[in-house]
């Protein structure tokens, strides 16, 4: 008990506290003068649902995050069976890419991306397009942008926890079906792509719920066009000094990572018993 | 080995390999510009120069956001380590009410949004009128690693016999010795691969470190955000391929003393 003791009092003094005062501010009102007034109203959350600007915002993180997670998801998941079943050196190799990333800086991954994803003739992606005879491309600064650089930075939490729920499959099982006279596609999608949800499932998790309060790819890749969470709560509090607006906009980010979370252990984890343990 | 792929083998290793271009691609572009003898970043790169990299060594705000950065990830891991090791020990040894409420706690950090988690600080460290950034970004950053080491200790310990510190307790030992001498040195992997992560999160964080950076502590990953807006040079893209550099160091650290992927799964 003693032991735990140090890290509890820290937690509650540097989180809990934090954190619920900050969700305190969300409902308080600043004045002209700019000191804060508890006001429990709930103005700020209205501001954030019928201002054009900032539903578009809303609106925009919701999208980009769930273009992600299924960009995530296809990408994944040839990647999560090769490293599970294939070939034991391709493998090792495919988990060393895989994870690699990881390791790098997200700062240093995205300005890749912008490298790669320039709109004008410079960019690497245009030049190759040009090269094959096709026409440059305006990507740089949309949303698209920013679902190709969230896919990247959260590719590997999507393909570790399938990898773990795809190991855990009896091989006998997917044998059995086929014996039984099942087609490649129908083993795959009646028996092993079920027995996989799990992993898919906390794959899906992490990585929406990341996109969701990222910051560094919708800044770097969305610029002011492609405006997420992220970046209005940057603004609202850095630039503009809105605390109470700025908690709301936090508090918002919560809420949705807390709406996947009760969403994956209402409908998975009940449902499969056993756990996936989700990686960092 | 061929594996048990059956018949879609080669379309998912062709998968496969069209996903390690994907995920490598961000890497090696940056590495192939910074050699670039051009004024600004071009596609492809022409000539070859190492001016770029003369160019950054020589950048002051580089070298000392470099070292800040370090100097605080060394510090909040050994904060983190500090904090989490005891705590890992209390979570996976001992029975007591609240036990799993704590252990959820000291997790929630992973799953919590970081940047709200940086608000919520940057409200506190104001309110309380905590002025020293060192302070406040050591504070936070040990907030934010803390978990992982107590998820890889645990782990280690979880593999350990506990009647091994009952023999060492019996045969005399008290309770720092048994600790220092016989379950540090098999947790060891745990501890070490904790503290890589904690290294790593810390030198890594932006999405803390946003909010509690001031003029002068300036974080790298901040600063190397800045100098993206700043600079047009492939000044940006030799800095990236020291940061790989890095990177590719601790992955070879890390597949040495636990496996990556061994680690990646604590």
């Amino acid at each position: 008990m003693l032991l735990v003791a140090p890290a509890v009092v820290f937690f509650v003094i540097l989180f809990i506290v934090p954190v619920g005062t900050m969700i305190a501010f969300s409902f308080f009102r600043q004045t002209s003068t700019g000191d804060l007034a508890p006001a429990l109203t709930l103005a700020n959350y209205a501001r954030l649902a019928s201002v054009d600007l900032y539903r578009t915002v809303l609106f925009t993180t919701i999208r980009v995050s769930l273009f992600t997670t299924i960009g995530a998801m296809l990408l994944a998941y040839p990647v999560a069976l090769v490293m599970v079943r294939g070939n034991a050196i391709v493998a090792r190799l495919l988990a060393i890419i895989v994870i690699a990333p990881l390791l790098v800086n997200v700062v240093i991954r995205t300005y890749g991306w912008r490298v790669i994803l320039t709109n004008s003739q410079n960019g690497v992606l245009n030049w190759i397009l040009v090269q094959l005879g096709l026409d440059p491309v305006r990507i740089l600064y949309t949303e698209w942008a920013i679902v190709i650089g969230s896919v990247h930075v959260f590719l590997p939490l999507m393909v570790l926890p399938l990898a773990a729920a795809l190991g855990k499959i009896d091989p006998y099982v997917e044998e059995a079906a086929r014996t039984l006279g099942g087609s490649a596609w129908d083993v795959f999608r009646k028996v092993t792509l079920p027995l996989s949800v799990p992993g898919l499932a906390v794959g899906s998790t992490l990585v929406f719920s990341l996109t969701s309060s990222s910051f560094v790819a919708p800044a770097l890749l969305g610029g002011n066009f492609a405006k997420m969470l992220g970046t209005l709560v940057e603004e609202q509090i850095m630039s503009v000094f809105d605390w109470p607006f700025g908690a709301s906009i936090a508090t918002v980010l919560i809420v949705i990572v807390l709406a996947i979370n009760f969403a994956y252990v209402r409908l998975v984890e009940r449902r499969f018993p056993t756990r996936i343990t989700p990686v960092m | 080995m061929g594996g048990t792929l059956g018949r879609s083998a080669p379309l998912l290793y062709a998968a496969s390999a069209l996903v390690a271009v994907f995920l490598l691609a961000p890497l090696v572009v940056p590495i192939a510009i910074s050699f670039s003898d051009t004024p600004f970043v071009t596609f492809p790169p022409k000539g070859f120069t190492l001016r770029w990299y003369w160019k950054i060594l020589n950048e002051p705000e580089f070298i000392s956001s470099f070292r800040f950065s370090v100097m605080l990830a060394v510090i909040a891991t050994l904060g983190s380590l500090l904090l989490g090791t005891p705590t890992a020990i209390g979570l996976v040894r001992y029975q007591f009410p609240g036990r799993a409420a704590i252990q959820s706690l000291v997790l929630s950090p992973l799953v919590f949004p970081m940047l709200v988690t940086g608000i919520a600080l940057l409200r506190l460290f104001t309110s309380v009128n905590s002025q020293s950034s060192l302070l406040n970004l050591t504070l936070g950053h040990i907030l934010v690693t803390v978990p992982y080491v107590v998820r890889t200790v645990s782990s280690s310990l979880a593999l350990l016999d506990p009647s091994i510190e009952d023999a060492a307790r019996t045969l005399g030992a008290n309770r720092f010795e048994t600790f220092w001498r016989v379950t540090r040195p098999q947790i060891m992997p745990g501890i070490v691969a904790g503290a890589i992560f904690a290294f790593v999160t810390s030198f890594d964080n932006y999405p803390v470190s946003m909010w509690l950076a001031d003029a002068v502590n300036i974080p790298l990953p901040l600063m190397i955000f800045t100098l993206t807006s700043r600079f047009f040079d492939p000044g940006i893209a030799a800095i990236a391929t020291l940061m790989i550099l890095v990177s590719v160091a601790l992955i070879l650290i890390m597949e040495r003393v636990t496996g990556l992927r061994r680690a990646m799964s604590m």
